[in-house]
């Protein structure tokens, strides 16, 4: 039907934008200068490389009548996988920033602008 | 359809060892967490991908479990960066 042919192509399209983002996630969390730069690629990596192709895969499963009523059961798991994977994943990404910049466990240099030293100086006239 | 899934397939792998790369690279903790974190989702949604080509609907559920673990692994390694204790 119709919708089907309708929801495996858009979800083929989220999981190849998904392809994308994880690559440039990838080559970026290698490249990056320090953690707190890779934390963007990082992030990236998370929701475009993750929760997008997650809801693809749920659209594909919608529209692909072979997996009979299991169909259902995969797509409400991939959409769920996919919103706890927005939430936790920055989440997650914050928490760890906070304690590495807390315990100084990761060079700060090269940094163009640091906010937090900014607001600390102000702060401490 | 299956056929256009398995083309995207080699680029999930693709990242999927870039991200290894970082985690052996590291050179902090923060990075080796933080690369883990991103292979962790990265692989959740592999599992969800491949789980749709092999038409097996049981891998999907390993996803779900697998991201949060994976927030799990973030929350642990914080609290023992800043306040060198894991709560027990």
């Amino acid at each position: 039907m119709l919708w089907e042919t309708v929801c495996s192509v858009v979800g083929l399209i989220l999981v190849a934008v998904g392809a994308f983002c994880d690559i440039a996630a990838a080559i970026g969390i290698n490249r990056f200068p320090n953690f707190f730069v890779r934390l963007h690629a990082a992030t990236v990596g998370a929701i475009g490389g993750a929760v997008v192709p997650t809801f693809g895969a749920g659209l594909i499963a919608l529209g692909s009548p072979e997996l009979g009523n299991y169909r259902f059961f995969v797509a409400g798991v991939s959409f769920t996988t996919g919103l706890m994977i927005m939430i936790l994943g920055q989440a997650g990404a914050h928490a760890l920033a906070r304690a590495t910049l807390k315990a100084k466990a990761a060079p700060l240099e090269p940094c163009v602008h640091n906010a937090l030293r900014e607001r600390e100086e102000v702060r401490g006239e | 359809m299956s056929l256009a899934l398995s083309c995207l397939i080699p680029l999930y792998i693709v990242a999927i060892v870039l991200y290894a790369v970082r985690v052996l690279k590291g050179p902090t903790v923060s990075d080796r967490v933080l690369a883990v974190d991103a292979l962790g989702f990265d692989l959740a949604a592999f599992l969800t991908i491949l789980s749709v080509l092999f038409r097996a609907p049981i891998m999907v559920t390993t996803a779900l479990v697998l991201a949060l673990w994976i927030y799990a692994l973030d929350i642990y390694v914080a609290k023992y960066l800043e306040s060198k204790e894991m709560g027990d």
